[in-house]
């Protein structure tokens, strides 16, 4: 198996063969499929977008921890061609948005995959300038500016058309940046646990005054779960507090249901009431168990909150969806397998 | 007792420092004054870290539990529907709770470290013995109370 | 030069700012409070009459007087940013600058506080806004944004002020030994008797990692508060879910500002090129740079999503911010804030100081117009037509903001002759 992974081709090959099953399951004409397919690309771009994204934020700042996983984190670019590919499988889906029978000049369905996919394959090509680039090289600060803007933009545009438009005419600003923080978190997490399964734990004797990558890579973590929760907390209180039926709707229709209800508290456990207690400890940040489980929360977090954003209005197969994660997570784990062995031959 | 031992650089303060650990001298006894925080004097005269953080939770801790308190006891005692929100509404609650948590976390944290240090000091406001930028070591003998 | 001359030059550099002060600087003194003393026999004549002599009237009821209060509150988050945060961050650069803004944080907050009570017209009665029992058993109304005001600002207040407090015990006990006569008294006083000694530096040491790490928190929420006094109503062009994170980033924008504006001059007469590098202006460019970026995105995502959607009022609200009668300050506002921090890409222009102080007063004059066009223009024209109206500042509110600039500019002029600028024990540590 290794050996198979060892080969340069091996990677064109399971995108392929990926790529085919995930086409097959999506287009058939059943119900729920796109719906699935959605719901794994949302997951999927925002935590590939942001493994890039958290190595460029933190070239941008000349910070220590990004070396130790840097090439891991960017061996993931070639997936944002996967992730192009997925959202043309999308197309079909986009005729059941709400706006489709009425197309105005924004929210139009050629305009509507044009854009989207015109900023992943930008994001594509500044990701992999930014991973072409030297670590410390002249350029390379630049490079990852560049990627970030597109990056702000994508995410944005993710949210605002492909989430927000299925509940037209619901309107929050925020939920642009709210998507793109929260795509930045992931990507510490996924830094995190790339950083303990293939850096391993840092020495037990460490003075509680010194650092270690792992646990710049927890604090973090810690300081975005704070800020995840103000921006959760800053949209929750303007429509809670405003009380418009087009606003409240949205939320009504979340918070009423019952399985939904459960995965709305699920979602503030999973992305803080668990990761920021667990971290607050300065011990607890460099220890190898409370990271990752805070990391795995985090990333459940992510998919749970799409699930929950999706689901009164869209309807799912179980099947589908688990052949697209699973698809998805086969492709994420290859790729940085494939980084990693890399490194270790650089190095 | 022995008089002061002043040092004009750090590492010099340091090695001396080191070496009366070496000869057996116990850390109770030594006293060091510098004109900044060396954290390596902390490695040679280990005493623990501060108990400033207890006073940080503790007071953090109250912050909260007070600021909800507060908040949920007064609208129950005079039941006023404003705007149309619950008697009881935990978003703007949560508000006044995450501001007092940390009025209350900080000047707590503040007393504690005025109390562990025994700050203000009369003496230190009156004394004259002013050493400027040197690190000092002052031992004490072992009859001193 | 050896390292015992270094700390003595430093000692000797940071006192050099407190001796005799020169005719520039008692010039400076007197004007700044020749401003205070009008604002305040302003302030007397409003009192007297009435808020209408400020140009107060339906349908605009909020203008000027909470513009410079959101404005100063702003300004007020940079400082703490700067001195809690980089603490952090572990960010060297950051002592040269944290004394002076920490500062300015103390001095903005205690202007900023002035505007409520200003605002109130009958000042008298301001005490309403505290959680007291009252013999009428009525307590404050913990629902409104303005109470949450009182809380999250005057909280901030009071962290900041014991924040720079303690960040100075160890340079009052250094200073005292510099001077003589009645500073001294006053400098060993408020050095609480400080030694130096380990147990003391350890105790202080944590304290101050608290201190940093319970401020922090606070430059987020006290301005996310502040934006809530608008996004909780329900206006058309207030009620929006972005307000927290973009006026937080707004506040440290303007702060940033301000920290240049004010540190450029202070560095040029105090002679402390050595201290504050032009690599330390570069780094606070790229903070405003960032932070421009934020605000300039959310002027998209704001305009664009008027458009979008079925809502007649947003969209109106936002025709008439960019087109109606306020327009020449919203495109003022968005050539500032957008357009001009955009050349700080330069490298070169990052590291021109003349180029940098000049980007600042614009951003400063940009973020104040910012507060001032949300504020008003939704006033102006929110639901019905009918109650649509206009705004026209008196000399009352003009010569009130011009004394609270006055106040602000006289309190750091105090401060930059009687304590001391620099952090003087954070800087030996690093020599």
């Amino acid at each position: 198996m290794t050996a198979f992974l060892e080969k340069k081709w091996s990677l064109a090959v399971l995108i392929a063969a990926a790529g085919a099953l995930m086409a097959f399951v999506s287009l058939t004409p059943a119900p729920g499929r796109g719906g699935s397919l959605l719901l794994a690309f949302l997951f999927f771009v925002a935590v590939v977008e942001g493994c890039i994204a958290a190595a460029a934020a933190g070239a941008t700042v000349n910070a220590r921890w990004v070396g130790s996983v840097r090439k891991e984190l960017l061996s993931v670019t070639p997936l944002l061609l996967v992730a192009s590919f997925l959202l043309l499988l999308l197309i079909p889906f986009v005729d059941s948005y709400p706006w489709a029978g009425k197309p105005g000049i924004w929210l139009r369905k050629d305009f509507f995959i044009g854009r989207n996919l015109a900023f992943l394959v930008l994001a594509y090509v500044t990701a992999r300038r930014f991973a072409a680039a030297p670590a410390d090289g002249e350029g390379t600060k630049s490079r990852a500016a560049w990627y970030l803007l597109v990056f702000v933009v994508s995410q944005t545009l993710t949210a605002f058309d492909l989430v927000m438009s299925l509940e037209y005419p619901w309107i929050s600003a925020l939920l642009g940046g709210y998507f793109f923080i929260e795509s930045i978190y992931g990507g510490f997490a996924v830094s995190a646990l790339l950083c303990l399964l293939f850096r391993g734990t840092p020495p037990a004797e460490h003075g509680h005054g010194s650092r270690s990558d792992l646990s710049d890579l927890s604090i973090l973590m810690f300081g975005f779960s704070l800020m995840w929760a103000g921006l959760f907390f800053a949209q929750f209180l303007t429509i809670w507090y405003g009380n418009l039926p087009e606003e409240v709707g949205f939320l009504a229709r979340r918070l009423s249901v019952s399985p939904l209800r459960e995965l709305c508290v699920a979602v503030l456990f999973l992305l803080f009431f668990i990761p920021f207690p667990a971290l607050l400890s300065t011990r607890a940040k460099s220890n190898p168990l409370v990271v990752s489980v805070a990391a795995l929360s985090i990333l459940s977090g992510i998919l749970v909150e799409r699930y929950v954003f999706l689901a009164p209005v869209v309807r799912f197969s179980p099947v589908a969806l688990a052949i697209d994660v699973v698809c998805l997570l086969v492709l994420f784990a290859v790729v940085v397998y494939k980084g990693s062995r890399e490194a270790s031959l650089e190095a | 007792m022995a008089g002061p031992m002043v040092f004009e650089e750090k590492e010099k303060f340091l090695e001396r420092l080191r070496g009366l650990v070496r000869e057996g001298v116990p850390g109770e006894r030594i006293r060091v004054i510098t004109p900044f925080g060396v954290p390596e004097v902390e490695e040679i005269l280990p005493r623990g870290r501060s108990k400033v953080r207890f006073f940080a939770l503790v007071g953090a801790a109250s912050g909260t539990v007070t600021g909800f308190a507060f908040t949920i006891l007064t609208s129950l005692s005079w039941p006023l529907i404003v705007g149309g929100k619950p008697i009881v509404s935990l978003p703007p609650f949560l508000i006044i709770a995450f501001a007092l948590t940390i009025l209350f976390g900080a000047l707590s944290t503040f007393a504690g470290f005025l109390l562990l240090s025994r700050l203000p000091s009369l003496r230190g406001i009156r004394s004259g013995e002013e050493f400027g930028n040197a690190f000092v070591i002052l031992v004490e003998d072992g009859e001193r109370q | 030069m050896g390292i015992a001359d270094r700390y003595a030059k430093v000692d000797r550099d940071v006192l050099a700012a407190m001796k005799r002060p020169g005719r520039v600087y008692l010039a400076g003194l007197a004007f700044t409070a020749t401003l205070v003393v009008i604002g305040g026999a302003l302030w007397a004549y409003q009192v007297r009459s009435g808020l209408g002599v400020a140009g107060y009237t339906h349908p605009v009821n909020w203008a000027i007087y909470i513009t410079n209060f959101v404005f100063w509150v702003g300004i007020a988050h940079s400082g703490t940013l700067i001195s809690a945060v980089l603490y952090l961050f572990r960010a060297r650069y950051r002592t040269s600058f944290n004394r002076a803004a920490e500062a300015m944080t103390v001095f903005a907050l205690m202007v900023a506080g002035l505007f409520p009570l200003i605002h109130l017209g009958r000042s008298w009665v301001f005490y309403y806004l505290i959680p007291y029992p009252t013999q009428r058993q009525l307590w404050v109304n913990f629902r409104s944004p303005l109470i949450w005001d009182v809380f999250a600002v005057g909280t901030y207040f009071t962290v900041s002020l014991v924040f720079f407090y303690v960040g100075m015990i160890p340079d009052f006990a250094a200073a005292k030994q510099h001077v003589a006569g009645i500073r001294k008294k006053i400098f060993s006083v408020l050095s609480l008797g400080w030694k130096g000694t380990e147990k003391e530096w350890r105790h202080y040491g944590m304290l101050y990692l608290f201190l940093a790490a319970f401020a922090t928190p606070l430059v987020a929420s006290v301005h996310s508060v502040v934006s809530w006094d608008f996004a909780m109503s329900i206006v058309p062009g207030w009620h929006t879910t972005i307000f927290a994170p973009y006026f937080v980033a707004g506040a440290i924008f303007s702060g940033t500002a301000m920290v240049i504006t004010l540190v450029v001059p202070l560095r040029k007469a105090m002679n402390l090129h050595e201290y504050i590098t032009d690599d330390h202006f570069e780094s606070i460019a790229k903070i405003l740079l960032f932070t421009s970026l934020i605000v300039s995105y959310a002027y998209i995502v704001e305009f664009g999503l008027a458009s979008y959607g079925e809502n007649a009022f947003e969209k109106e609200a936002f025709r008439y911010r960019a087109l109606g009668e306020f327009r020449y300050l919203t495109w003022a506002m968005i050539f500032c804030n957008s357009l001009v921090p955009l050349t700080l890409f330069a490298r070169r222009l990052r590291r021109n100081i003349t180029f940098l102080l000049v980007v600042s007063l614009l951003v400063n004059v940009g973020m104040w117009l910012e507060r001032f066009v949300i504020i008003v223009t939704s006033l102006a024209h929110d639901f019905d037509p009918y109650v649509w109206g206009t705004y026209r500042p008196t000399y009352v509110e003009v010569g009130i903001s011009l004394g609270s600039f006055g106040l602000f500019f006289m309190l750091y002029l105090l401060f930059v002759k009687n304590l001391p600028v620099l952090s003087i024990s954070e800087i030996k540590e690093h020599l």
